[in-house]
């Protein structure tokens, strides 16, 4: 690895982080000394990819009863762009939620009963309500959300924080992902490599996605008739022989070739050790649910999540799929609430049980909203809602952030947003800053240009951090 | 231990490029423009948006100018520059830059900054808006290592700094060094015994011109840039489908294979189209322009991709062509480069005058596409022309004997005929009367997809101006599936997914009258646009009224029936009858027969149905067999023809489309018209040349422009040493690096013009440079003066591109299938890979020799790219990429050892070292199979307890033997012993992991 000197200078931490390269430690990130005192080491993002509805599951809006299936004023429409999907729509009936909401906790939070584990631990989150993006349509949005640019190329969340801040482990990457597919809309939005991937920063910040298969991490098993040991005699062996190299062309590189062969058969060990499940209590499971048996499913990557924060991993990113409700919304998206709603309290409150919620940020939420009125037809038990990038809701928990807090609102319709709006910017700003990182100050230079996670923009939003 | 004892040097700033001693001068372009452009630009450079004051450091002018009461560079007058005041100001208010927008200049910076102007300030144009000039080679220490210019640059710097070069490297190493440079792939046992065995002193050049006239060369040069030409095979957003481009990625291969000039190679591909008489090769060049992803995601807003694609071709030419960060200036002028964004939209303007559309097709290709058949498919097609030529000579010649039997032919009373060609089903309803709430359900017919050329062809006698004539699709309003319906008076076709926002749908502009028959049909050829969509009323085509054309995904409802008389909804009235469902779009000739309603006996003798009836039926057979022949062979050609692989092109509308400035770079934010133009800091368009993408390809080749040739050799110079002579491939501007060798690259630069752009010849003249042939080690003191190398007193190590990795270890296999072009394969990849991202198909892997071609043609797919390449560093693919990454991590690791490619590429291995080497030699065989040498005796000492030591594991474990030996699909050597085989297996993995094997030295 060799680091050019701007990239170090760029830093204002160029000796620290010359001294990093002298300890060889390639798991170090670029950043030796935090901007901030950080709240939190590591986040656990619970992406909800489709988008979920503000309207059903958090953002309450009774007066849209009296309005149903009454045209959006537009008033509130204010002529903003929507989808070509809804664009020539004729009317625009204003859909009130089916589900019942009540408020919850000491804070009064209103959720719906699509979540009643969520509802039991509002006093631990804080709901912005005034999220909103630039984008109104699934690709974009999401690599938006995760790259905080819409167009692919740009290093994902994970990327950047591998590269400034390394791994807390020897043994497994910085940056895990793993992904579930929800009851809800089985041919739902897909998910790209990139969305996890590294940009332009070197590959090896991009993140290992950990599968439901055989492979937890593609290629981690040796071949059929290889065992540990065998495998181990051989690593040796190729140790000793790339040392006859060394010593020849007196190559740094092709030592650091060997050690990542030495981590590498260390993670043929922690990874299988980090999946298997079966060493957890039944308490475990009827904490996160039966599903939590399942692999693959939101529930067991919940307490993989958990397993991954227990053991240092700095970013762990799960996509839960099936959350795009244009049509048939109710039913669908009763699966997708059943399939998310308890696992994701319990692993905020393992978390808290195990001490780990106070340095762990855990973000829940989509890429954008879902629009007040129906997409097709609205009926008494019916309706489909379009994107909505205007207001969107979602939670955070864990890592220096508020909790019991409710940030934002919205207009009557959960149109437009009234308060404190938020945007992914700022999500991203403030995230960083949780993990002690300034998100003007953490750069790599490309194609001439200083590049950051927050592109020109980002605002912390300090009120919702104890920090502030 | 320290991996880098001596880093610090280069970590310090200047030090391991401009080693400056107090006594030397400060060059404005090396040592003082960088400072400027990275810490001042941002308010004191070329955007008039971000500039805080008059102050500027990018001209001469702004930056010498007299400020209120000083002036800021105050040339020879240390003391009076407020600059320097200024930016050694400490914590200070005053201090530049302001501590809220970066750190403090260091002590050296501050130092050129005061040296620069204590002696003079002397200001120079950026190095690289200034033409190249061609520069005698500078005496050298050793005249006698220099082979050709390229040595003395290298060697008269060396001398400068103090260090000395590297001898020659071994002969083995040169061998498999530019093998594997110039074809990707390492040389075979065969060409190491030859090239060591021949003792002429040109032994090496005709290796050299071995590999340049081999047709691998063409696919190495080819894999560089396909990365910079952001190549792939599905269009990249939501779906990610399959798009066809492999036949622009062929002519990459065969341009280079044939040595086209880069001049020509820039302006076939930039603007083939519009060469005199373009061939298909040109057009299919200029493939290039349309690689860029394409989005088909319902709901998008249209215009905001259509920017997004032209913004892509705008910023890849740059990056490619000009070594420029164009796309800086899409949202404001350029920070650091002298590029407004005037004159980024000035470029734009070049690339959006084509018929495209910003909601791409999400399935397939987007227009504009052309036909793009292979050389053979060439061949096959003029053959297919001959034939059909023959067969209608054949048949014309018996146009006497057939007026002969017509005009003695008398048909039956009352016959009647219609083609049967091509013909799926028909009824007939007799003289049912629908009566608004009568449908008649025709069962599982007609079910087409929306690719699917088809005509419905029927007799119509209606009542009501409205009411569905026949389809199939949801029984409901707006309902999903194919249509053909009268709707106020008008007849409609609905080819539907989403009413709103996924269908074609069109009308006749005339009523069709009441209670009246008319003949009906409806063709449609499958090209997913409403031009592809006919309605025939009494065999005359109608003018059509577009209610939409958008279609992106398939019509087709597999659980609706065929219903006549009823769809949508609506029921008919009136009568319909003759309903005949073709397979094909029937040519109006066609519908014109199908509409005449006459009975055979009451035609005239000259009637075309009455003929083709007599051709059909009562025709003698010879008469019958040379028709069908014509006409089979015209169908069959149609068919192959459609089968044709096409490939998307740029186009020119004849009436060019506005450009406009768009304010902050977004599509809703059109500003001032702009007109198509090239920066002004860069030599203007030649006089003559067309103001058009032809005008600006040649403006881009034209030796007056500095960039072009100097980024392009640069380019080339990355892939021999790992790092550009500009490390900064992609940016020449002031925020790009300082070249290590500013002479060289002017020298080649000109050369590469002065050769007519001979892009072999440059090659060729790389790695027959001495600097080229020097071993690969390091010593001590170069490492502690130039640590990086980059000075190139020996040949730089370097991880072999992802594509080599395994394409080397399929040759050594044996498994390598060799085979130029053609579409993308789909080789080994663990399963669920796409199915967990998307939910729908998996990837179906290919199997045979699919699973042994070059990795360069391995299918890449942009949201899940092949995982072997993703993990050894391959370029996205989603955008232009030219500089070369290269890391190191325990994924590749895991790749090498235990993914199934390598895995069978050992066993393989395996089988030579036992087939094709006495036993005594089967290990120093099998290491050099992989590595072009042979072991040392240490190394053979390791080898050989390896063996053993797996030897005995497989001997006590002949089950472990087995199962490692049935990995990967090509079939095992029978006859070898399990677990000897197994244990060279073993061994051969070993090998194919050594650093040194996945590493050019």
């Amino acid at each position: 690895m060799i680091l050019n000197r701007r990239k170090l200078l760029q830093t204002a931490a160029g000796t620290a982080a010359f001294a990093n390269l002298l300890r060889g430690d390639d798991a170090e990130g670029i950043l030796t000394a935090p901007h901030f005192k950080p709240t939190a080491k590591r986040v656990i993002y619970l992406f909800q990819s489709g988008a979920p509805s503000q309207l059903d599951l958090f953002d309450h809006k009774p007066l849209l009863e009296k309005l149903r299936a009454k045209d959006l004023p537009d008033s509130v429409r204010q002529g903003q762009r929507l989808t070509g999907m809804t664009a020539t729509q004729t009317a625009f009936p204003v859909a009130p939620s089916l589900f019942q909401f009540a408020q919850h906790g000491n804070s009064g939070a209103f959720v719906s009963d699509l979540m009643p584990y969520t509802s039991k631990m509002v006093d631990d989150l804080c709901f912005i309500r005034s999220m909103n993006t630039e984008q109104i349509n699934h690709d974009p949005a999401i690599t938006f959300c995760q790259t905080g640019f819409q167009l692919a190329g740009r290093p994902s969340i994970g990327s950047w924080l591998a590269y400034g801040l390394g791994s807390e482990n020897k043994e497994l990457p910085a940056f895990v992902v793993m992904i579930s597919q929800g009851s809800g809309n089985l041919s739902d939005q897909p998910l790209y490599d990139r969305l996890w991937g590294s940009g332009f920063l070197p590959s090896r910040y991009q993140g290992v996605k950990f599968r439901a298969a055989t492979d937890p991490v593609l290629y981690l098993s040796n071949p059929p008739g290889i065992d540990g040991t065998t495998r181990r005699r051989y690593l040796d062996d190729l140790g000793a022989l790339n040392t006859i190299n060394q010593r020849e062309f007196n190559d740094p590189e092709i030592a650091a070739r060997t050690a990542q062969y030495e981590m590498a058969f260390r993670m043929q060990t922690s990874v299988p050790e980090l999946t298997d499940l079966s060493k957890e209590p039944e308490s475990t499971f009827d904490l996160y649910g039966p599903d939590a048996r399942r692999p693959g499913t939101f529930a067991a990557n919940c307490l993989l999540a958990r397993r991954l924060a227990e053991r240092g991993v700095r970013f762990i990113q799960l996509f839960h799929r099936g959350w795009d409700q244009h049509t048939n919304l109710p039913k669908q998206i009763r699966g997708q609430a059943k399939d998310t709603d308890q696992a994701s309290a319990a692993l905020v409150q393992d978390l808290k049980q195990r001490g780990l919620l106070d340095d762990t940020l855990v973000v829940w939420g989509g890429e954008f909203g879902r629009t007040v009125y129906s997409q097709g037809k609205l009926t008494a038990d019916d309706y489909g809602r379009d994107h909505h990038p205007r207001c969107f809701t979602i939670w955070m928990t864990g890592g220096g952030v508020k909790r019991g807090l409710i940030h934002g609102e919205t207009d009557d319709f959960s149109y437009n947003i009234t308060r404190d709006p938020v945007d992914i910017h700022d999500l991203h700003a403030t995230i960083l800053r949780t993990l002690g990182i300034d998100h003007t100050k953490l750069t790599f230079k490309f194609s001439g240009r200083h590049f950051r996670l927050t592109d020109v923009k980002g605002r912390i939003v300090n009120e919702v951090l104890n920090t502030a | 231990m320290p991996r880098f004892p001596l880093l610090i040097f280069a970590l310090l700033p200047g030090l391991a490029l401009a080693q400056i001693s107090a006594a030397q001068t400060i060059e404005f372009n090396r040592d003082i423009r960088p400072i400027f452009s990275d810490r001042c630009y941002t308010c004191h450079g070329p955007s008039s948006t971000t500039r805080r004051s008059p102050l500027r450091f990018d001209t001469e002018e702004g930056a010498k100018q007299k400020l209120a009461n000083h002036f800021a560079i105050a040339p020879g007058k240390p003391a009076e520059s407020e600059l320097l005041k200024r930016v050694t100001a400490g914590n200070s208010p005053l201090r530049m830059p302001p501590v809220s927008s970066g750190p403090a200049l260091t002590d050296h910076e501050t130092d050129l900054l005061r040296r620069w102007i204590e002696q003079g300030a002397v200001w120079e144009k950026h190095w690289s808006f200034i033409p190249p000039k061609s520069l005698a080679a500078p005496t050298v220490s050793e005249p006698s290592w220099v082979r050709n210019p390229i040595d003395a640059f290298i060697l008269a710097r060396l001398d400068k700094e103090g260090i000395k070069h590297s001898p020659a490297a071994p002969r083995e190493t040169l061998l498999r060094r530019v093998t594997l440079d110039l074809t990707g792939l390492p040389p075979t046992p065969a060409e190491l015994d030859a090239f060591l065995a021949d003792n002429t002193p040109n032994a090496y050049e005709k290796v050299v011109d071995r590999l340049l006239a081999s047709p691998r060369y063409g696919e190495r040069m080819a894999m560089r840039w396909l990365d910079a030409a952001r190549y792939a095979d599905t269009n990249g957003y939501q779906t990610d489908a399959e798009r066809y481009m492999w036949r622009w990625r062929d002519w990459v291969i065969e341009a280079f294979n044939r040595n086209m000039p880069y001049d020509r190679f820039t302006v076939e591909q930039l603007a083939g189209d519009l060469l005199p008489n373009p061939t298909l090769d040109q057009r299919i060049a200029t493939g290039v322009n349309r690689n860029h992803r394409g989005n088909g995601e319902g709901g998008i807003v249209p215009e905001e991709y259509a920017v997004e694609y032209v913004i892509d071709r705008v910023d890849t030419t740059s990056t490619v062509f000009l070594g420029l960060t164009a796309g800086c200036a899409r949202c404001h002028d350029h920070k650091y480069d002298p590029i407004a964004q005037k004159e980024y939209y000035q470029l734009y303007a070049f690339f959006n005058n084509l018929p495209e559309r910003g909601n791409a097709q999400k399935y397939g290709n987007s227009p504009p596409f052309i036909a793009a058949p292979t050389p053979p498919q060439q061949t096959f097609l003029k053959d297919f022309d001959a034939r059909i030529a023959t067969a209608k000579a054949n048949f014309d010649k018996l146009e006497s004997a057939i007026s002969a039997g017509l005009k003695a032919w008398k048909p039956v009373r009352g016959s009647q005929w219609f083609t049967a060609r091509n013909m799926m089903n028909q009824w007939s309803a007799d003289s049912t009367v629908f009566d608004g709430t009568h449908l008649r359900d025709l069962g599982n017919n007609a079910n087409f997809s929306f690719q699917d050329p088809f005509t419905l062809s029927l007799r119509v006698n209606a009542a009501n101006p409205d009411g569905a004539l026949i389809t199939r699709a949801k029984d409901e309003p707006e309902g999903a599936g194919y249509s053909l319906v009268l709707a106020n008076g008008k007849l409609q076709a609905n080819l539907v997914l989403r009413w709103l926002d996924d269908a074609i749908r069109v009308e006749t502009t005339t009523d069709l009258s009441l209670n009246q028959w008319h003949h009906v049909a409806l063709t449609w050829d499958g090209s997913r646009y409403a031009s592809g969509v006919t309605i025939y009323v009494d065999g005359v085509p109608q003018p059509l009224k577009f209610n939409l054309d958008y279609m992106n995904q398939d019509f087709r409802q597999a659980k609706e029936p065929l219903r006549l008389g009823a769809g949508l909804g609506t029921r008919f009235r009136g009568q319909l009858d003759e309903v005949r469902i073709y397979r094909n779009a029937l040519p109006a000739s066609e519908i014109q027969l199908l509409a005449v309603s006459d009975t055979l006996d009451s035609l005239p003798v000259t009637s075309e149905k009455l003929r083709r009836a007599y051709l059909d039926q009562d025709a003698p057979t010879n008469i019958q067999v040379a028709w069908k022949t014509w006409l089979g062979l015209t169908e069959d050609r149609a068919k192959f023809a459609a089968d044709l692989p096409t490939v998307m092109v740029m186009e020119e509308l004849p009436v060019p489309r506005d450009a406009f400035l768009l304010q902050r770079g977004s599509y809703e934010r059109p500003g001032q018209k702009v007109t198509r133009d090239v920066p002004a800091a860069l030599p203007p368009l030649p006089a003559d040349a067309p103001r058009n993408r032809l005008g600006f390809a040649k403006w881009l080749t034209d030796p007056k422009n500095p960039l072009p040739a100097r980024v392009a050799v640069n380019r080339f110079w990355q892939m021999y040493f790992g790092t550009g002579i500009v490390k900064t491939v992609e940016d020449f501007g002031s925020q790009g690096e300082w070249p290590s060798h500013p002479e060289l690259l002017d020298w080649l630069a000109t050369e590469f013009i002065r050769t007519n752009w001979d892009v072999k010849a440059l090659q060729k003249t790389i790695v027959m440079s001495a600097t080229y042939r020097q071993i690969a080690k390091s010593t001590p003191e170069a490492v502690e003066k130039d640590p990086t190398n980059r000075l190139l007193s020996h040949v730089p190590r370097f991880r072999l591109p992802a594509e080599m990795v395994r394409d080397q270890a399929l040759l050594a296999a044996g498994l390598l299938v060799e085979k130029l072009g053609g579409p993308s394969v789909k080789p080994y990849q663990p399963a669920g890979l796409w199915k967990e991202l998307s939910g729908g198909e998996d990837y179906p892997q290919d199997h045979g020799e699919s699973l042994y071609r070059r990795s360069m043609y391995t299918y890449w797919k942009r949201a899940a790219p092949p995982p072997m390449m993703a993990n050894f560093d391959a370029a996205g693919r989603e955008a232009c990429m030219v500089r070369e990454n290269r890391t190191n991590t325990p994924l590749q690791a895991l790749d090498l050892m235990n993914d199934v490619t390598f895995v069978e590429a050992a066993r393989r291995v395996a089988e030579r070292m036992m087939q094709e080497a006495p036993p005594a030699d089967r290990l120093a065989y099998g290491f050099r199979l992989v590595t072009s040498r042979r072991p040392t005796t240490a190394e053979t000492g390791l080898l050989t307890n390896a063996l053993r030591y797996n030897l005995d594991r497989f001997q006590t474990d002949p089950t472990a033997a087995t199962k490692l030996l049935q990995q990967g699909e090509s079939p095992r050597a029978p006859k070898l012993n399990s677990s000897e085989l197994a244990a060279y297996a073993t061994v051969a993995s070993l090998i194919l992991n050594l650093d040194e094997a996945v590493t050019r030295q």
